[in-house]
């Protein structure tokens, strides 16, 4: 046999063996298990870098029992795949589509080899010019300026961009500490109720707790007031105008909604107590001792010492120089 | 010139390399495991579950028409520990005004949850309900707890809390979700997101 | 005190490469024989006292330093208190700068037997690589501050000045579970970090020649061998990670993608071109610049790496830390990549060089299928793993990547890859006579369908493994033939046997034959991958005490749940004994760990090894309720991969010995021509 005829033999051979292969192969039984399939495209939402099927933990083991379910009602690996999409966000898709934002990833590596053989190809062609032309040498200095340059921008350029993505990002959470630091103007009462209830040992509480007993105080609601005024009036951490302020609404509602004379006098003294000058407390125990307890000339006498108070506002004033000439002229209170 | 070109691929490498680390850069300080909820803006997943000592399911359509905060628990999650007592004031402190609180089991069994709850306290209007195979935590993407999800009357996820919320959180988003607005999505704090580790 | 020590050691190893820097550059200067000898004792003598002192640190249990306090626990046994010294990032970093070192004194010993400007401009560029570790290392990842102020198992508080009072707490929680669970732990990080930083002694040799301005055959000879004892141990690293994530991770898999091994495999895959490309370099004076820019990506690929995987950036198994470490490596990567490649374009005009191809259908065209078949690779695994990360920075859109895209790329072209390996040995230089190549191909080509044939008739008819066999037969033939061939010839010259004529075909050429062993260990590898992910079976039981399962021809049964309390874990596990047709086969105890306080649990799995492959069960829910759910996975000729790594490893190292002896003996040659 000639070495040309034993050549195509060879050929025809291989040939052959190689069509018996591609045969066997393209009609080997698909076994392809369509859960785990699907399971290897989903990352574990628990884990980091491993997909459901190949996660022990048991939230991936769920996924894949959810699944698994899908699958034996017969939905489609799309369908099964985009509601877990829909809830997880397409950042669990280990298998990114070869289309929209994802495209390029697939194009990136196709387009890689395309022009790495077009350069070779190239390359091989159009050879650099051989050494023998060289003729000139550009002044050295000047050649080493551009990576000088291109160094110290590019440094520049990443400690600008680390500043800013670091400097973003601080502060982002907020901690119980600075919650009663918060403007309080958007926030309803049931929030304050539950900031307060669930930070009631909270040193800075009492700010918010005076805030919300006000907001129920200024529409008459003074079942719901007096827990908070008291809670401050009490409070080991509030402040000295705080304790005040809550002492003289704590007296005020005592008389106003129970009629309660004497409780209300001693809450004002004990608000002039920490602070004697607090022309609220004065007015306000002027105002009971005068309709409550009848004492006028007790009553005519803090009138005038909250006069004397240089910082009251001219209403204030008209206000408590009415009230001073009635209970003068023996009128009884309004 | 001999190597002009090659001259150009080094400054190509060079401002290759730049553009590269500087997009790098801008990554630091963000958590890459940090996922932003698809749910939000979307009609909020539906579910039907028992509550953790038996009894009648309760479905997010009976439901209809409130404000539902949607948390997921454990005891063996410290976050979810710290932020109980919030939970419950700020469930409580809501009772009155159609917002519902929805407190789901993960990855827990319904008695080693109701164990927790007998120490921790339990807000008597919160529903505290089991998530057999974890079908609604997935239905919500849950990828540590806690997580607590806000759907406002309409039945849309407007808002989103992942990690440990306090009471002004809480709170706040409620009061933004009755002014007709989406508070989105906040991050507290660390998750856990197993038992084992 | 083992603080100072430590502090002491980081000063002088910084130090040292201070030194080495200025002398070094100095002596390339002025090409004078500077001694560089104090400045490389420096640097070697200090990395080793602060490796010493850190590891003194965790035997003796010295709570002082914040790393033990935070790291180790009084009850971590040997060996991982040792490797608990590399286990966290600072640690990892001080055996970074050893091993830095320890190149450093290599490179050094060369230079001090044969002084020359190439030498001392490397040894001044590995000083420069030096002083950004050991730099590191005193700033922002100082593994020697003490604690002081503790808390329960841990510290709260912590100074950097060594004579800072102290106070150290009781005990530490221990170093990461999941890291104390095998001895592959404790030798997998400093192999992996032989290969990783063995990427710097090409890259100076590199830089060293750009920066003389000498290029040519020297400085390629120097980063071959180095590149090839680098990729060597990169090899081995890989492998036992591989062999790690087998025993220890619970799945059955050995590579998920993931970023860590991403950072692993990329600069595997440019040395691994560069070893291929600087033959041709060598032989026929080409690709230099091509070259250059190999050495320069695989020590950046090194660089980039570990900042992908200790900045936080992307999430992943081994990513345990954020740190402000982040900045600072990836300054460093710009730094080198702008700096070389600015150096690059400056020395462009001696860098050239003239291609010479004649054809591509000959070894110089094999050469450049494989390096633009390896550096697309690498680009895969890099655009694959930063890319969610790249369009986030520019869109905000979160996407995944994951194992399926990288296998749906990287599958075909390693089939490709294997393609080519196979012809290219047989293809002779210059230009390949289509009879020697069709006479060359024809034997090994019917082999191959033959055995492809044979395993799709009798094993299984999966695409994949059919191909991988075909293939990997028909590289391994090719090789035969050639080897046959030329002893052929031998024995038709010389009155030698057959076998004396082969041994001296293997001896005459042994850095070939050795680089065909390599490949004979990557279709083994090819063989392994193809058997265990397409024919892997996986099934999930439960099972009460007592209970049988029948699995794949075996039968487990679930004898007892058993729980074992030790100073440094709890383990609570399941005994389960397997039968094969009536007969005993062994005992398996998957479990779940507990490590010291902590809650967490770490699913150990517990893995028969067979010759036909490998049972490997897994506990997935504790027994404690009677009742537990196991997962039993078979991954049929598993061991292949672990033989072919091995194989491909040994390859790597033989080559290098048979360098060294190539080199004296020419040593020994020149001198008796004089």
């Amino acid at each position: 046999m000639s070495d040309r005829s034993r050549n195509i033999a060879v050929i025809v051979v291989m040939a052959a063996m190689a069509a018996v292969l591609v045969l066997l192969v393209a009609t080997a039984p698909s076994e392809t298990d369509r859960v785990q399939a699907i399971g290897e495209r989903i990352k574990c939402p628990v884990c980091q870098g491993e997909s459901i099927a190949n996660s022990p933990s048991s939230m991936a083991r769920d996924m894949m029992s959810l699944v698994s379910e899908k699958v034996s009602e017969g939905a489609s690996d799309t369908e099964i795949v985009d509601e877990l999409l829909a809830s997880y966000s397409g950042a669990v898709l280990l298998d990114p589509p070869a289309s929209g934002a994802t495209l390029a990833l697939w194009l990136a590596p196709v387009a890689a080899l395309v022009i790495g053989a077009a350069v070779i190809l190239w390359w091989r062609r159009h050879p650099p010019e051989s050494a023998e032309d060289e003729t000139s040498q550009p002044d050295p200095r000047n050649r080493r300026l551009v990576p000088l340059l291109v160094l110290g921008v590019s440094l520049a350029v990443i400690v600008v961009v680390a500043g800013f993505s670091l400097q973003d990002r601080s502060g982002a959470a907020s901690g119980v500490a600075d919650l009663t630091g918060q403007d309080l103007e958007d926030v309803s009462n049931e929030t304050m109720e539950a900031v307060i209830a669930a930070n009631a040992d909270h040193p800075q509480v009492d700010g918010m707790r005076l805030a919300l007993a006000e907001r129920y105080y200024d529409i008459g609601d003074y079942s719901a007031a007096f827990p908070h005024y008291l809670a401050v009036a009490e409070s080991a951490n509030a402040t000295g105008t705080q304790a005040v302020t809550a002492l003289v609404r704590l007296g005020w509602m005592a008389w106003d909604g129970n009629a309660e004379a004497a409780t209300a006098i001693e809450l004002f003294d004990q608000a002039l107590a920490i602070d004697p000058s607090s022309s609220t407390a004065l007015y306000l125990k002027g105002q009971v001792l005068w309709c409550g307890e009848s004492e006028v000339d007790a009553a005519v006498d803090l009138f005038q010492e909250v006069l004397a108070d240089a910082r009251l506002t001219p209403e204030a004033k008209t206000r408590v120089e009415d009230d001073l000439a009635a209970a003068r002229d023996g009128e009884p209170c309004p | 010139m001999r190597g002009r070109g090659l001259r150009w691929v080094g400054y190509g490498g060079a401002i290759a390399a730049v553009a590269f680390a500087v997009v790098l850069a801008s990554r630091f300080g963000t958590d890459p495991g940090l996922v932003d909820s698809p749910l939000l803006g979307q009609p909020a997943p539906q579910f039907d579950l028992a509550p953790l000592e038996g009894g009648d399911p309760v479905s997010l359509s009976d439901l209809e028409g409130d404000i539902v905060v949607v948390n997921f628990f454990a005891s063996w999650c410290l976050e979810c520990r710290n932020e109980h007592e919030a939970l419950v004031s700020t469930a409580d402190a809501f009772a009155d005004d159609d917002v519902t609180f929805v407190s789901i089991s993960y990855q827990e069994s319904p008695p080693a949850s109701l164990d927790y709850l007998a120490t921790a306290g339990r807000s008597e209007v919160t529903h505290y309900l089991a998530d057999p195979g974890s079908r609604t935590a997935i239905a919500y993407g849950v990828f540590g707890i806690p997580e607590t999800f806000f759907i406002d009357r309409e039945g849309v996820v407007v808002g989103k809390i992942i990690g440990e919320s306090d009471a002004f959180t809480l709170g706040a988003a409620i009061d933004a979700i009755e002014r007709g607005e989406s508070p989105g999505q906040t991050v507290t704090g660390d998750t856990q997101q197993a038992p084992d580790g | 005190m083992l603080s100072f020590l430590g502090s002491a050691g980081m000063v002088v190893a910084l130090v040292g490469s201070v030194l080495l820097v200025v002398r070094g550059f100095r002596a390339a200067r002025h090409d004078m024989t500077a001694n560089l000898g104090g400045a490389a004792q420096l640097l070697l003598g200090g990395a080793v006292v602060a490796m010493g002192a850190m590891v003194l640190a965790l035997l003796t249990d010295d709570f002082s330093l914040v790393y033990t306090a935070t790291n180790h626990a009084r009850a971590t046994p040997f060996p991982f208190d040792v490797a608990t010294a590399w286990a966290a990032l600072e640690g990892s970093i001080v055996l970074w700068g050893l091993v830095l070192a320890g190149y450093t004194w290599f490179v050094f010993r060369r230079y001090r037997k044969h002084p020359d400007r190439l030498g001392a401009a490397a040894l001044a560029v590995m000083g420069v690589v030096a002083i950004f570790f050991f730099g590191l290392m005193i700033t922002v990842a100082n593994p020697f501050e003490v604690c002081v102020q503790a808390v329960e198992s841990g510290c709260a508080q912590s100074s950097p000045w060594p004579f800072a009072t102290v106070n150290a707490p009781v005990d530490g929680p221990g170093p990461n579970p999941l890291l104390q669970n095998h001895f592959m732990m404790a030798i997998h990080p400093p192999v992996l970090y032989l290969g990783y930083v063995g990427m710097t002694v090409p890259f100076a040799y590199a830089m060293g020649a750009l920066a003389l301005g000498v290029a040519g055959p020297e400085w390629l000879r120097r980063s071959h061998r180095s590149t090839l004892v680098a990729w060597s141990f990169l090899t081995l690293g890989i492998l036992l990670g591989g062999w790690w994530a087998y025993e220890v991770l619970s799945w059955g898999g050995y590579w998920a993608w993931d970023p860590v091994e991403n950072a692993s495999l990329m600069p595997w895959l440019v040395a691994t071109a560069f070893l291929h490309s600087g033959i041709v370099q060598q032989r026929r004076g080409m690709l230099q610049a091509w070259n250059f820019i190999l050495v320069i990506s695989a020590f950046s690929l090194t660089i980039l790496g570990t900042f992908l995987t200790r900045s936080g950036t992307i999430n992943s198994v081994h990513s345990f830390t954020q740190s402000a470490i982040g900045p600072a490596l990836l300054g460093f990567l710009v730094l080198t990549l702008v700096g070389s490649f600015a150096l690059f374009s400056t020395r462009a005009d001696i860098v050239a060089t003239s291609p010479r191809v004649e054809t591509l259908v000959s070894r110089e065209g094999m050469f450049l299928a494989n390096n633009l078949l390896l550096s697309v690779y690498a680009f895969i695994v890099l655009v694959g793993t930063t890319y969610p990360l790249v369009l986030e920075a520019f869109t905000g859109t979160q996407v995944g990547v994951g194992e399926p895209f990288f296998n749906r790329l990287a599958v075909p072209l390693s089939f490709l890859l294997l393609l080519v390996m196979g012809f290219g040995p047989i293809t002779p230089w210059r230009s390949a006579p289509p009879g020697l190549l069709w006479a060359r191909t024809r034997i090994p080509g019917l082999v191959g369908l033959a055995a492809g044939l044979l395993t799709a008739l009798t094993v299984t008819r999966n695409g994949w493994v059919v191909l991988a066999v075909t293939l990997g037969v028909f590289v391994v033939g090719a090789m035969t033939g050639l080897l046959v061939e030329q002893a052929t010839t031998r024995t038709a010259k010389t009155p030698e046997t057959f076998s004396t004529a082969v041994r001296r075909v293997v001896g005459g050429d042994s850095t070939f034959w050795a680089g065909q062993l390599s490949h004979i260990g990557v279709v083994l590898v090819a063989i392994g991958i193809a058997f265990a992910a397409n024919l892997g079976t996986h099934a999930e039981v439960v099972l009460s005490p007592g209970e049988a399962a029948q699995f794949k021809g075996y039968t487990l049964t679930f004898e007892s749940p058993f729980r074992q309390v030790h100073p440094s874990k709890t383990i609570v596990g399941a005994r389960l004994t397997v039968t094969r047709d009536g007969r005993f086969i062994g005992v398996v105890e998957p479990s779940a760990n507990f490590f010291g306080s902590a809650e967490s649990a770490v699913s150990t799995p517990d893995v028969l090894h067979r010759p036909g492959g490998d049972l490997y069960i897994t506990l997935l829910s504790t027994p404690d309720n009677g009742a537990a759910t196991f997962q039993f996975d078979t991954s049929p000729m598993i061991w292949v991969l672990w033989v072919g790594g091995l194989t491909s490893a040994l390859g790597g190292f033989l080559a290098m010995a048979a360098r060294r002896r190539e080199r004296s003996a020419s040593r020994v040659r020149r001198a008796a021509d004089v």
